[in-house]
């Protein structure tokens, strides 16, 4: 059948809501969108390739600067990936912090992938709100750490730094604060009539959609199909960790999932803190040779690595599938096209919190 | 100097558009970027407006090692800005290439070899303060007096 386009509107690369280069092509039919198609390739730096041939300890480093928003957890599975190899077994204390760790880094990936979607919405104040108390999440990370993005915490067998009972304290003491604020800006999400005229019912992927492009992580999540990796997590087990699960498919399903596991990470550190075990924070062993592909869950999805190493530790080969590109179809197939307008192009792209620097590495 | 010319200053000063583009990062110094709009950094109140639009920057933020699809569109976006501009490289990527400067990498850094830089601020990724500082020293100095020196 001939297909009856009236203007293909491209947006980007360089465009007042794209955080970093992407091309989105979009066939439309007057106000309405008939397809939209992704178009990739401006930040190929070819990490995969440096990666090979290189010792750990130098990968290591690399592989926190695949995606600078969630660097933890790409240190946390490529760390955990290695201790597979090698049969390196963690302290129990060293094991929580690492956890405490990532759900501060999580928090504050969350809050940034609402505060672009407020803004993408043009609702500035509460985005506002929102990378405001971004900051205290971040001093937080910064406290436990050492630094605010890149942190390097995790290292083979245990992280780099104990804290003692008043930073634990302090970390409690900002968690009160952040739920506080939290709990009034969902409520401010949650019933504003504004917001729920540009989110609700719109960029809607049902359950079968997701599993057909296999989304993941709070886009698959807020289509109603409870898939987390960090319930198969034995650290997360025993914290007692079930994932969170919409059921509405929107904009507004998708932005309240990421809310809810704010509140939800909230939990967590509250229950490591109380029942951190002590003990040493690393229990030693050496990096040696094998192969093994090993999962964990990025703020955005499933995140794969697969390592085969030598004897001495250094990386043969190295193939890491990174969530965002499966998300990125998946709006560019379902959630664009369908009923949305021109004007909600943005606001669907950005719901699925597209991470582009992590896509092509 | 004329009148006109001091009061050219004068608002120039105080009305600094910024456009950031990536060309090539983690993404870490974006979000520091972002993390300048947040009202406890509060880039508003020295009178910069982040509008990611090259057609009416004065400022713009480089920030990653170039990658091949940016060798020549880097150059159009600077192009695009109208005088008197200026651009900033944030972080160590654009200066030096950072951990991606090795064999079998794709990126080409420094980006002064592309467009010409005025200011580096280095670090892997810079402070929040150290991108405002920056931003705020390089400006006015570039701005002032433009017209008689052009």
């Amino acid at each position: 059948m001939k297909k009856t386009v009236d203007v293909a509107i491209p947006l980007g690369p360089v465009h007042p809501i794209f955080k970093e280069p992407c091309r989105i092509k979009c066939e439309t039919f007057g106000e309405q969108i008939l397809a939209a198609e992704v178009e990739l390739g401006y930040m190929k730096k070819g990490i995969e390739r440096i990666m090979v041939g290189r010792p750990w300890q130098e990968v290591m480093f690399l592989a926190e600067r695949i995606c600078g928003i969630c660097s933890v957890i790409h240190n946390f599975v490529f760390i955990e990936t290695m201790e597979k190899i090698s049969g390196v077994s963690v302290p129990d204390r060293a094991a929580y912090l690492r956890v405490l760790a990532n759900e501060l880094d999580r928090m504050q990936s969350h809050l940034i992938a609402n505060f672009s979607y407020c803004y993408t919405i043009e609702h500035e104040t509460l985005g506002m709100y929102l990378l405001n108390i971004r900051e205290t999440v971040m001093d937080m990370l910064e406290y436990l750490t050492g630094a605010r993005v890149t942190c390097a915490y995790i290292v083979p067998g245990g992280v780099r730094f104990d804290p003692d009972e008043e930073d634990l304290s302090r970390i409690m003491k900002a968690m009160d604060k952040v739920e506080e604020e939290m709990l009034r800006y969902i409520r401010m999400f949650e019933h504003g009539p504004l917001i729920g005229l540009r989110s609700k019912g719109i960029g809607i992927m049902t359950a079968e959609q997701a599993e057909l492009v296999h989304a993941v992580g709070p886009t698959l999540r807020a289509s109603g199909i409870p898939s987390d990796c960090r319930s198969e997590h034995p650290t997360y087990q025993m914290l007692g960790f079930t994932p969170i699960v919409r059921t509405e498919c929107d904009n507004f399903a998708r932005i309240m999932i990421r809310f809810d596991e704010i509140l939800q990470s909230i939990d967590i550190i509250r229950t490591i803190i109380k029942t951190l075990p002590e003990g040493k924070i690393r229990g030693g062993g050496t990096i040696g040779r094998g192969q093994t592909t090993h999962r964990g869950e990025a703020p955005r999805g499933e995140l794969t690595y697969r390592i085969k190493s030598d004897t001495h530790g250094r990386i043969q080969e190295i193939a890491i599938q990174t969530p965002s590109i499966m998300n990125i179809e998946a709006c560019a197939r379902y959630m664009i096209p369908g009923g949305t307008s021109v004007a909600d192009v943005t606001s669907a792209y950005i719901s699925s919190d597209p991470c582009i620097a992590c896509t092509e590495r | 100097m004329t009148l006109l010319q001091s009061f050219k200053n004068a608002v120039r000063q105080r009305s600094i558009h910024v456009c950031y583009v990536d060309t090539g990062s983690c993404n870490g110094c974006d979000i520091e970027v972002l993390a300048c709009l947040s009202p406890r950094y509060d880039l508003e109140q020295y009178g910069i407006y982040v509008h990611n639009n090259p057609r009416e920057a004065d400022v713009l933020l480089v920030i990653g090692g170039v990658t091949p699809q940016w060798e020549d569109k880097l150059k159009m976006v600077w192009d695009k800005m109208p005088e008197p501009k200026v651009a900033v490289a944030i972080g160590n990527c654009p200066i030096s290439g950072c951990v991606y400067n090795r064999p079998d990498s794709l990126t080409r850094p420094p980006a002064k070899s592309y467009i010409p830089i005025a200011a580096e601020v280095p670090g892997c990724p810079p402070r929040p303060t150290e991108i405002i500082q920056a931003i705020l020293s390089v400006a006015p100095l570039i701005f002032k007096d433009w017209e008689i020196r052009r």
